[in-house]
């Protein structure tokens, strides 16, 4: 039975002692955060017996075997390393550090001490991203993608949390590299690292401040944002994140030598891109038929998944978490790979780093990567 | 101020409003000024909506101090500067419209601890006044069909409650502990359902189009309706009227029309839209079976439909606002309908502009 521990008991907290009440071999014995009513609200209203203001006590005295971070990404790197000293794996949400030297510096630590750290990129093991992947390692697409898709959207205007972050020049947001976006984009970039082979791959990113925050006044908070990463004759990728554009869509599309696909993330669909054309007028009357069927047969099969019991709005967590313990108990290879993390950070610094962020005026930069070095700025 | 009026304040000393730009507090500002004190602080977070403020309080001007005070109830600091000698906190800032249970937490619980902690550095207070919210009542348990003051709170907040309802039972806890451990003089009041205009949703005790088509659920129900100025008029008085420490007030006005009236005027004053009665049975049927999947699929559904919702906002019931007639003297000044007329012709408006 594995001891395990939450740092940090906001929103997305919930949602780990959730998924964690849904994993078999496992208990919380504590929750902990600065602000001790925090932890106490976590603590009434989830099985969690013991609650912390200090995580060094925290770690003293109930000695867990993983702890989950779930506080605001400024403290990540601190208690992640403090955890680690203290013989913890860790399951660190995302993003996960500020930058890709302390993603590196907190695996290299892990490594150490032989112990295990993961970072929440719970989006790349939905359902859906799970039957994605078994498309891809299948050959449909005819190699590993040419090209990829990602968008990350968020509809700021309908959030509580924007509304917060909007109204509040002290709010944690604004103090990250990345402000809102740092907080935002690490699922959508994560999508792409998965499939580019590049440690350093070229990355070219355009932000602004979109006209209708700048209608209230707001000038720091980037909420627009398209980047070009590429290797090196090999693959490239456009991300988008967009807190404008409708729908505010989730989605991953990949393209190969052969065939490409759409991942929806919003509706759990995947539908196959044929790469061939049928002649003449009959490309205008059976592919629709095709696709007709294809979201058919992904109705099926989400209905299925609902009446099995398997489709909580946070599957992709529980799966990750379960992922990860099965390699902390039986030493299975972890669910997100190292190289993958400290990628999705570099991509992340990258992006930031051509961003004035103090600036609502577009700008643009290309970045030629070996150039920038991995230290926070 | 009227001579007759006897408060603990005269007109010069210091109130506090959070909340202050919002639906509430900007009337509780109003009315506070229009009785003639002096000497508002208002607390707000953003400048969004403080336009509306200071147009609200621009006829006072001449005749009275309204200090406008950026802060944030989560910073200790910003909470002992809106303290710093306040004869009167008016408490509406509150974790409204957040969905997660510890955002909400955060927001009415934890800044209500730190308002709190703020006021204990303070000589000067005389009154703290704890907006609650109908939501916290377990109406389950209550005896008879009249819900008042007398009936019991939820005893497991952490059950089934949405994180409104959670966050105000515990404010609603800190507050009572506050009052009891450190002598803070605490009145609270608890408003039913506030509406004006300004306000353009359709209160779920009425129905919800959560699945497209309007399901009426109210039926013959009453609507613990106040309008936003009576409202703000008894909340006003909570803070002033001697002798009434550590009471709590539920505030609801008369003449109260019941869910099919309320949705019929609706109709024929702002919109026309199908609607389809649920009766209670069904309703019932439906918030227990939700329910009990929701626990077993182990929330796959979250629980957002469940008989304590039911009981809440659904189940018949009366309400009772002779407490607040007697003791604070209220009486709602704009009648219902009239408070009704205002607040279609808003949403008119609203629906004419959207």
């Amino acid at each position: 039975m594995l001891k395990v521990a939450i740092v940090g008991c906001g929103k997305i907290a919930d949602d780990h002692a959730s998924q964690l009440k849904r994993i078999p071999n496992c208990r919380i014995v504590a929750a902990c955060d600065r602000e001790p009513l925090m932890a106490r609200q976590l603590c009434e209203r989830f099985p969690i017996t013991q609650n912390f203001s200090d995580v060094a006590e925290m770690l003293r005295v109930t000695k867990p075997d993983v702890v989950h971070v779930t506080t605001p990404p400024e403290s990540h790197f601190r208690i992640a390393t403090l955890c680690l000293e203290n013989n913890c794996h860790v399951y660190v949400e995302k993003p996960f550090t500020l930058c890709a030297a302390e993603a590196a510096q907190l695996i290299a630590l892990a490594d150490k001490r032989a112990l295990k750290i993961t970072a929440g990129h719970d989006l790349q093991f939905s359902h859906v991203s799970r039957r994605m992947r078994q498309v891809v390692y299948s050959g449909f697409l005819g190699g590993p993608p040419l090209h990829i898709e990602s968008y990350y959207c968020y509809e700021l205007g309908a959030n509580p949390y924007a509304g917060a972050l909007l109204g509040d020049k002290r709010h944690w947001v604004r103090r990250l590299p990345g402000k809102l976006l740092h907080n935002i984009i690490s699922h959508g970039i994560a999508h792409i690292a998965e499939f580019l082979t590049s440690n350093s791959p070229t990355v070219i990113a355009y932000g602004f401040t979109s006209p209708h925050l700048r209608r209230v006044g707001e000038t720091e908070i980037i909420d627009e944002l398209r980047v070009i990463i590429s290797e090196e004759d090999r693959t490239t990728a456009y991300f988008t994140f967009s807190s404008q554009m409708r729908p505010a869509v989730h989605q991953l599309r990949l393209y190969g030598a052969k065939n490409g696909l759409i991942l929806d993330h919003d509706t759990e669909t995947i539908i196959k891109l044929r790469g061939t054309r049928y002649p003449s007028y009959v490309e205008k009357f059976v592919p629709p038929v095709a696709f007709a069927g294809q979201y058919l047969s992904n109705l099926v099969g989400n209905l299925r998944l609902f009446i099995e019991n398997d489709f909580h709005a946070k599957s992709g967590m529980k799966y990750l978490i379960g992922s990860f313990y099965r390699a902390i108990v039986e030493g299975k290879p972890l669910p997100v790979p190292y190289r993958e993390i400290i990628l999705t950070a570099t991509i992340m610094d990258r992006i930031f780093s051509q961003l004035d962020t103090q600036s609502s005026r577009p700008k643009h930069f290309i970045d030629q990567g070996q150039q920038t070095a991995l230290t926070c700025g | 101020m009227n001579q007759e009026d006897k408060f603990i304040i005269d007109n010069r000393d210091l109130i506090l409003v959070t909340g202050a730009t919002g639906f509430i507090g900007s009337k509780v500002v109003t009315n506070l000024l229009s009785r003639g004190f002096r000497n508002v602080r208002c607390l707000v977070r953003s400048a969004r909506r403080v336009q509306q403020l200071e147009a609200c309080v621009e006829a006072h001007r001449q005749t009275a101090r309204v200090e406008i005070m950026y802060g944030n109830l989560l910073f200790p600091a910003d909470c002992i500067a809106a303290t710093k000698g306040v004869a009167v906190i008016y408490h509406l800032a509150a974790g409204a419209g957040e969905k997660s249970v510890p955002d909400a937490f955060l927001n009415s619980v934890v800044a209500t601890r730190n308002l709190l902690t703020a006021t204990l550095q303070q000589t000067s207070l005389k009154r703290f006044v704890n907006t609650s919210s109908f939501a916290v009542y377990d109406v389950g348990k209550k005896r008879g069909r009249v819900l008042d003051e007398s009936c019991p709170v939820e005893p497991h907040p952490g059950v089934l409650r949405d994180a409104y309802e959670f966050a105000k039972l515990k404010q609603d806890a800190i507050v009572f502990e506050y009052a009891k451990e450190h002598i803070v003089p605490v009145v609270t009041v608890r408003p039913g359902y506030v509406f004006g205009p300004g306000k353009p949703a359709i209160s779920g005790r009425v129905g919800i189009a959560t699945f497209g088509p309007f399901l009426h659920l109210g039926g013959s129900n009453l609507i613990p309706f106040t309008y936003v100025d009576n409202c703000a008029d008894a909340i006003v008085l909570a803070g002033l009227k001697p002798g009434i420490d550590s009471e709590v007030f539920n505030i609801v006005d008369d003449d109260l029309p019941s869910s099919r009236q309320f949705l019929r005027l609706y109709k024929r004053n702002v919109r026309r839209f199908k609607s389809f009665y649920v009766p209670h049975a069904v309703s019932y049927t439906f918030c227990w079976f939700w329910e009990r999947y929701s626990a077993w699929s182990e929330q796959q559904l979250p629980p957002v439909f469940n008989r304590r919702r039911w009981y809440t906002y659904w189940k018949r019931t009366k309400y009772s606002n002779r407490k607040l007639k007697t003791l604070l003297g209220w009486l709602p000044e704009v009648p219902m309908a009239e408070g009704l007329t205002r607040y279609f012709e808003s949403c008119r408006a609203g629906e004419q502009n959207a």
